[in-house]
């Protein structure tokens, strides 16, 4: 491969240690590979020991967690004794924590709905596939767009009182923001690193951390009647 | 050292094979720690600890026999009873381990119940399911009510049965304190039995109050009823000097006059102090009164009020009115309505006002009321919800005045507001909640009450019976409390009963006190001739005893009606009153009685026959008992008493036809000195 | 090393025997065709790709945020059958049974802590699974769909923790589900038939705890392995673990960024 052929065609020596890939050369295609092989390794039994032992290490961890932590359990279900507060499973107490800013509809189906949805469709999402970042090309007609949607959002969630999910709201725009006054050749490598990321980037950081911060809240700062409550408070 | 090191790392980790294989050891080893935890568990240490404790007693041999292993349990579905205690307290059974004192290996003390047949929980509480003792004692996430402290065990007993209990006392009485300090007044207390606790404490009605007494002296008492008297139902509301002011002034205004309930006497109170004294104790006012003796000791009953200030409560006009006919003021009364004439009534009334505390008054003194005070006074009765308990015109009886407390005994935890500092279990929330309502918040409506540690613990334990298994308890388990009677004579006789308030002290038909003797079969067990003085005059048969009957000073025909009423309607359908003569027995047979009397069945432990020589008090005196008893009532008395009367303490001797009567031969020759008696009567 | 050899050996000889033979296809040896068999002739492992690129072993790589949910997933089915046999899906049932397993069910309490507990770590590991695969930008072509597929295995796992939170029959389960439950009825016109359908009724009861058993322990399990079977043969298919590194966009602008070819195998 040291000369400069356009393509490889045939057997490695060692193909039986190693086999390669074969291209065959139809005549109208003209070939384009420049792919140098990759280091590979076999799936056994590199891959599957390593495989093996993270999962045991991980199985030794919640072997001790078990033995040393008893999972919680309460009296006997009873309809007519409601728990103050009635806390969902963790993971949906970021629901649970929109239901108390916003209507049901919106804060049970709408939002949960709309994440489900975008989470499928990102991969089909054209824009921005190819991981250019946001703000470096078209600036100006992308920065009036995100100021639009940012004030929105913003207006939106004041407008609920949701302050819960408009901090981590306005900390984003704050990054993007920056990110809008970098460009590649910034002197940190911070600055470079934002101006970098593309929208997906941006909007899936913005549901990771309202996700968390919400799902947070939910957890340790909400007491009876799903009032402010701090974690040491106890209820 | 790090070579070495490095060099072992290789060796364990160096490749992903090796790794694999150091790991899944390290796996292995921590999944079998699961296992070795379950083996170290805590019944089997205590399990071993018992069996190394028998080891080396004289007993070993059967305690070994009787031990089994592992985790054992009483399971009993119909009543939802898992428990599991006996895993750890092994010796439950074993009567002769009352020499251990150490848990979890001490015997069972003795009850009337055989301990597999309820399980533990069912009366101690706890979590019977688990297995550890932390769990099994103590509150959790899991299991709120934890062991019932042994104080409280009682209520336990109540969760079945709904009546008295010779075994529990403090269960009976925190039972008949709800009802005689009137907590059922505000609170509704429904019984698992379906009916609604009734209240035993008689409120005064307070819508005539200003013929009675004076403002001042209601004052004093809203401040603190204790000053007045220290047995006063009456709770302390913590009245502010102003409220209480208006209170007052509200009641005065709002009150009647009910026509003839003051009158003024012509007649003087006698000179001599002491004719009312006497006439006070030939009353016996002492039965149903007390009154503060100078060592400040309560001397009389409780059925009554207190009398020891009574001079600073009462006007003497309406003192007077209600010595005479104490239900014209209130028919409903449990005073009996004595004849006295009008020189007793001044007697009586003249020593009764002399009872005053001339400190109680003093500082009280009150500006004639506003119509503001009053309108104010009136809020703060609705406010405080007066009417629950005390009649008012013009108020109605709020309803649902206090929370229900039909099942606080299974009250959750978590429902509760507990104080900092106290202990967050129900039973001390109880407590608490008696001994110092309002500590919980200034606010509060309760009361103070002055309870003693006792009568708080009792209540506790009648709060703590009335929870959610009492109410779920299948049928066949419950022992229901003896149905409360209304029983009322009928008739001519009847009211006049009711106008002697006989209900007081006497029960008949399952109706009225417990003070005198239960009338129910009276027609069949007295000859009428003796019934006829005896109410006229009464006297005592029971020399031991202070309280008698009083004299109700009753004319020949209300002795007669009462007679004769009493002498018909109150038949025991097993005795024929004249199936047996009162004379013409043998003196054989009265010499065997009297043999039978003095040796086999010694009678004179408790009985008095010969004044001179018996010395037995427990029974009454038998010395006229020919000219009192029918032959047959006592015939069938010496067969079974308890058929007779339940619960008496005359023992049941399973006496032969022969030997029973030959000894109603005997007493009923008991006639000596009846003559001189009746004479003595007369006179 | 000596004893190591001994053990290769002993392991090889174990290999060569005719019951091992009978049961797994790749025959003695080490090379890398037997290897590739190992892979290729056994019905689970032929999912996944006989060879992986070497720098996807680095831990930075993944985490091993997928393989650690399989992790977990496993150690759920391990422990989730155990359960079953001391637990009956009735209700005031249910709860004794959760009791007895805590009291007197030999290492049954460590039996549901362990379940619990990891039913709780595969809930975030596949959160955080999908986050660093979105990071890393592995969604991208040809793996949309095994994205897709890694959105519904996500919902599923979701499903199963919450299904399974009913189960012990307590205040915490079934308050949480109440919670849970009531949200499905604000979706508009169908919203209480889905409740109801959800439940078995108007209100979490006995029916509902039945029909979260089933689903817990029958549908959902079963529907998970479905997925996941194909998500890992879906990564095979889209060409192995994703590296941007060993992306062709990446590679041509590396290309074009510096004027020789990449040699770097050679």
């Amino acid at each position: 491969m040291a000369d400069s052929k356009e393509f490889i065609a045939g057997v490695d020596s060692n193909a039986k240690k190693s086999p390669r890939r074969i291209v065959f050369i139809t005549r109208r295609t003209s070939a384009q590979v420049k792919v140098d092989t990759e280091d590979q390794v076999q799936t056994f039994p590199e891959v599957l020991f390593r495989a093996a032992v993270a999962i045991q290490v991980l199985a030794i961890a919640l072997v001790w967690i078990a033995l040393i932590f008893n999972a919680p359990l309460e009296g006997l279900a009873d309809p007519s004794h409601t728990p103050n507060p009635a806390k969902a499973p963790w993971y949906f107490l970021g629901l649970q924590e929109m239901l108390h800013y916003f209507p049901p509809v919106v804060a049970g189906v709408l939002a949960p709905g709309l994440v489900v949805m975008a989470l499928i469709v990102i991969p089909y999402f054209k824009v921005n596939i190819e991981a250019d970042g946001l703000f470096l090309r078209d600036r100006q007609h992308r920065l009036s767009i995100f100021y639009a949607v940012a004030s929105a959002l913003s207006i939106f969630l004041v407008s609920f009182k949701v302050y819960a999910a408009l901090v981590p709201t306005l900390i984003m725009v704050g990054l993007m923001l920056i990110a809008a006054q970098s460009s590649p050749q910034s002197s940190s490598a911070f600055r470079r690193y934002l101006a970098a990321r593309p929208l997906s980037y941006w909007v899936m950081t913005w549901f990771l951390f309202e996700l968390v911060v919400l799902t947070a809240i939910g957890t340790f700062f909400r007491g009876p009647g799903w009032a402010w409550i701090w974690p040491w408070q106890g209820f | 050292m790090k070579e070495k090191l490095t060099s072992l790392w290789q060796k364990l980790f160096g490749d992903s094979v090796r790794a694999f294989g150091v790991v899944s050891c390290l796996f292995l080893v921590s999944l079998a720690i699961a296992p070795a935890k379950n083996h170290f568990s805590e019944w089997r240490h205590y399990q071993h600890g018992y069996l190394k404790m028998i080891r080396n007693r004289s007993d070993a041999a059967t305690l070994q026999r009787h031990f089994e292993g592992g985790i054992q349990q009483i399971w009993l579905p119909d009543l939802g009873v898992v428990d599991r205690c006996t895993s750890c307290h092994v010796g439950l059974k074993e009567a002769s381990l009352n020499d251990v004192s150490q848990q979890p290996f001490r015997p069972h003390p003795v009850i009337p119940h055989k301990l597999g047949q309820f399980g533990c929980t069912v009366c101690h509480r706890g979590q019977g399911a688990a297995t550890t003792v932390a769990e099994a004692h103590n509150s959790t996430l899991a299991w709120e009510q934890p062991i019932l402290p042994a104080k409280y065990i009682e209520s336990s007993c109540g969760e079945c049965h709904r009546g008295t209990l010779a075994g529990t006392p403090q269960l009976n009485q925190g039972r008949s304190m709800l009802s005689r300090y009137g907590c059922v007044h505000c609170h509704t207390v429904k019984l698992p039995d379906g009916k609604i606790m009734k209240a035993a404490d008689d409120p005064p009605s307070l819508s005539h109050i200003a013929d009675k007494t004076t403002r001042e002296w209601i004052y004093a008492w809203l401040k603190d009823p204790q000053a007045y008297a220290a047995t006063a139902t009456m709770p302390n509301f913590k009245l502010s000097d102003d409220d209480a002011r208006d209170i007052s002034a509200f009641l005065i205004a709002n009150s009647t006059t009910v026509p003839e309930d003051t009158i003024a006497l012509s007649a003087k109170a006698a000179a001599d102090p002491t004719a009312g004294a006497t006439l006070y104790g030939e009353s016996f006012c002492a039965s149903c009164h007390a009154v503060q003796n100078a060592a400040g000791n309560l001397v009389g009953g409780n059925v009554g009020p207190e009398l020891t200030r009574v001079g600073n409560k009462v006007k003497p006009e309406w003192l007077q009115a209600w010595l005479r006919n104490p239900r014209i003021y209130n028919p409903e009364t449990a005073m009996p309505h004595y004849r006295f004439n009008d020189a007793q009534v001044a007697t009586l009334t003249g020593f009764l006002l002399a009872k005053t505390d001339s400190d109680l008054l003093n500082n009280v003194h009150l500006e004639a009321a506003t119509p503001e005070q009053v309108e104010h006074g009136k809020r703060l009765v609705a406010d405080y919800g007066c009417a629950s308990c005390h009649e008012i015109t013009g108020i109605k009886k709020p309803e649902n005045f206090a929370p229900e407390l039909s099942r606080i005994g299974s009250k959750p935890v978590t429902q509760l507001v507990f104080l900092r500092g106290m202990q967050h279990t129900l039973p001390d929330y109880i407590a608490t909640k008696i001994k110092q309502p309002r500590s919980f918040g200034q606010n509060l409506k309760m009361p103070q009450y002055a309870f003693t540690v006792a009568q708080i613990d009792s209540l506790t334990t009648a709060l703590l019976a009335l929870n959610d298994r009492s109410f779920t308890l299948p049928p066949s388990l419950t022992v229901a409390a003896k149905a409360e009677s209304d029983y009322q004579p009928a008739g001519k006789a009847g009211k006049l009963m009711t106008d002697l308030a006989c209900f007081s002290c006497h029960r008949i038909n399952g109706h009225g006190g417990d003070m005198a003797p239960d009338l129910t079969w009276e027609g069949s067990s007295v000859q009428r001739q003796w019934l006829m003085e005896f109410l006229k005059n009464p006297n005592t048969l029971r020399p031991a005893l202070i309280r008698r009957m009083p004299k109700f000073n009753l004319t020949d025909s209300e002795a007669n009606e009462l007679t004769d009423y009493i002498m018909t309607v109150y038949q025991s359908p097993a005795v024929d009153r004249d199936s047996m003569p009162l004379s013409g027995y043998s003196q054989g047979q009265v010499e065997l009685g009297k043999q039978l009397y003095y040796g086999k069945y010694a009678c004179q432990g408790c009985h008095i026959l010969d004044t001179k020589m018996d010395k037995g008090y427990v029974g009454p005196t038998l010395t006229r008992v020919g000219s009192r008893l029918t032959a047959a009532w006592v015939f069938q008395w010496m067969k079974n008493p308890q058929a007779l009367r339940p619960g008496t303490l005359e023992p049941n001797r399973a006496m032969s036809d022969e030997d029973a009567r030959a000894l109603t031969a005997f007493l009923i020759s008991q006639k000596v000195g009846s003559k001189s008696e009746v004479a003595k009567a007369k006179r | 090393m000596a004893t190591v050899k001994t053990a290769d050996r002993y392991f090889d000889d174990l290999r060569s025997t005719r019951v091992w033979r009978s049961v797994f296809r790749s025959g003695t040896g080490s090379s890398t065709l037997h290897r590739a068999l190992a892979i290729q002739q056994n019905v689970f492992l032929h999912l996944f790709s006989t060879k992986v690129r070497t720098r996807m072993l680095s831990v930075s790589a993944t985490w091993y945020l997928g393989t650690l949910t399989l992790g977990t997933f496993l150690i759920l089915v391990a422990t989730g059958i155990p359960l079953m046999l001391y637990y009956h899906p009735s209700a005031p049932q249910a709860y004794a049974d959760t009791k007895d397993l805590q009291f007197v069910v030999s290492s049954g309490m460590f039996l549901r802590n362990l379940h619990r507990w990891s039913a709780h770590a595969m809930v975030f590991l596949v959160f955080a699974h999908m986050f660093k695969v979105f990071y890393r930008g592995a969604y991208r072509t040809p793996r949309e769909f095994n994205w897709v597929i890694g959105v519904v295995l996500l919902l599923i796992t979701l499903l199963l923790s919450y299904t399974g939170y009913l189960l012990p029959w307590d205040q915490l389960a079934y308050w949480a589900i109440t919670v849970g439950s009531n949200i499905a009825s604000a979706v508009p016109v169908m919203g209480n038939k889905i409740h109801f359908l959800l439940l078995g009724g108007n209100a979490v009861n006995a029916n509902a705890l039945l029909r979260f058993y089933v689903l817990h322990c029958m549908i959902l399990p079963l529907t998970a392995i479905f997925f996941i079977a194909i998500h890992f043969w879906r990564i095979r298919k889209d060409g192995g673990l994703y590296s941007h590194a060993s992306e062709p966009a990446t590679l041509r602008a590396k290309a074009t960024s510096s004027s020789t070819t990449a040699t770097e195998g050679q």
